[in-house]
């Protein structure tokens, strides 16, 4: 077709409605420069993207502009390497509902979308919770009232390790060769006063290579403390030990 | 094969340095891409899909889109909003037809009109505020049918055919309407773009 023939198509063309045989034309000619039609369709291209600016002017959120930001990486720049999970966990979040734009267009990946949110949210809480066990955990070992104690060293194959103990922090217990607890069974550490019934200090379990780190936050009275101990318990903790300790680490007072 | 053309119409000074920066990833650059007209893409998405939060993230989309399309194509001679422009809609009118249901094929082309290369050489400032006000009446003085069709078309992605159907209109009288207002707007918009 000649241009003359295509001229009155051009409008059509940018607006994506222009049907054939015109549209393969104006293509064709485009691909191959026409110095008639490129510009003719340039000119219909700013028309049509002039329209855009006949929407009702609207107001996004302010959380837009983030969102977009974050996306690309942007924001982790203002953080240090300490939040590093955080926004990791928080890119996964960004481009899970920038897929779930997408994919929220088809009803049957709703579910999985809002379950995969679900998911990473619980993540993101999950490694929350974790840097600040570590933050913890770093105050109490660096702490210069912190006292240490060794446990495990006579046993063949025991599980091993220390307790920090820092009088107005808290008590962090390290362990290695732990053995895997039953399903229904769980670590509980044990705060032993002299003369008194122990005090339970929080349940963990071990890692499958058997190590383990239990953070227990809080005031220690290092004085009237004569030991750091753990015992196996059910999954609910217990109000007293039930079992015969399997780690025993005796604190020295300074 | 679009693109370079769209590109063409609007590039100035300003849109050209932050094209150079968006190609070296300069986050900053994406952040001022937005200031300049992340409210135009979002106020013309949500007159497509009427809907803020999904505006919101099909907004999202296309500077995502942009930010990732914009290193492998030659913008030093183009302006960034138009194309942007046609991606904001391209997104929006997929969202419709996906959520409808449409038939893709059967409606607007539209990969072909944020196709890059096609914005190539664009004059500068050609959205800017006083050209918006007089889109608005160029839009306005069209005859309400002949509105219609191109706020059909433009708006909601509708083919003739479908606008036919839609309106209870012979096919001819639609291609009638569509062509007799997109050529009032040519004129009008025409005179527009050359007295700026």
């Amino acid at each position: 077709m000649s241009c003359d023939q295509l001229r009155d198509h051009y409008e059509l063309y940018a607006l994506g409605i222009a049907e054939e045989p015109e549209r393969g034309e104006i293509r064709e000619h485009l691909q191959r420069g026409c110095e008639v039609c490129g510009p003719g369709v340039k000119r219909a291209l700013e028309t049509v993207a002039l329209l855009g600016a006949s929407a009702p002017a609207a107001q996004p959120s302010p959380q837009l502009r983030r969102r977009i930001l974050a996306s690309v990486g942007s924001e982790e720049r203002r953080f240090g390497l300490a939040w590093a999970p955080v926004w990791a966990i928080a890119a996964l979040l960004v481009a899970a509902a920038y897929f779930g734009v997408t994919s929220r267009r088809y009803a049957n990946n709703a579910d999985r979308l809002r379950s995969q949110s679900a998911e990473l949210r619980a993540q993101m809480s999950a490694q929350s919770g974790e840097i600040l066990r570590l933050n913890e955990a770093f105050a109490i070992l660096s702490g210069p009232t912190t006292t240490e104690a060794s446990f495990g060293g006579q046993q063949p194959r025991p599980p091993h390790g220390k307790v920090f103990v820092n009088p107005s922090r808290g008590v962090v217990l390290i362990a290695s060769n732990l053995p895997p607890t039953a399903a229904d069974k769980i670590y509980e550490m044990w705060l032993i006063p002299k003369g008194a019934k122990p005090v339970p200090a929080g349940l963990f379990q071990s890692q499958v290579d058997g190590n383990a780190m239990h953070v227990r936050p809080g005031i220690v009275d290092l004085a009237s403390t004569a030991a750091v101990a753990v015992t196996v318990e059910n999954q609910a903790g217990a109000a007293q030990p039930t079992t015969t300790p399997l780690i025993v680490a005796a604190l020295v007072t300074p | 094969m679009i693109l370079p053309l769209i590109l063409a119409v609007y590039a100035g000074p300003e849109d050209r340095a932050l094209i150079e920066r968006l190609k070296r990833r300069d986050p900053q650059a994406l952040a001022e891409l937005y200031d300049r007209y992340g409210r135009l893409a979002y106020s013309l998405v949500l007159r497509v899909v009427r809907d803020k939060a999904i505006a919101e993230d099909l907004v999202q989309e296309t500077f995502l889109r942009v930010w990732n399309r914009v290193q492998s194509i030659d913008l030093e001679k183009g302006a960034i909003a138009p194309w942007l422009l046609a991606v904001a809609r391209n997104r929006a009118i997929d969202y419709l037809r996906s959520s409808a249901g449409r038939d893709r094929n059967a409606a607007v082309e539209l990969d072909e009109s944020d196709h890059a290369p096609l914005y190539r050489e664009m004059e500068a400032g050609l959205l800017v505020s006083d050209q918006v006000r007089r889109v608005k009446a160029a839009m306005e003085k069209l005859a309400p049918n002949h509105r219609t069709v191109v706020e059909l078309a433009y708006f909601e992605g509708l083919s003739q055919s479908e606008m036919s159907a839609q309106m209870g209109q012979p096919l001819g009288t639609i291609k009638t309407w569509v062509r007799t207002a997109l050529q009032s707007l040519r004129d009008e918009l025409g005179v527009a773009v050359s007295s700026s």
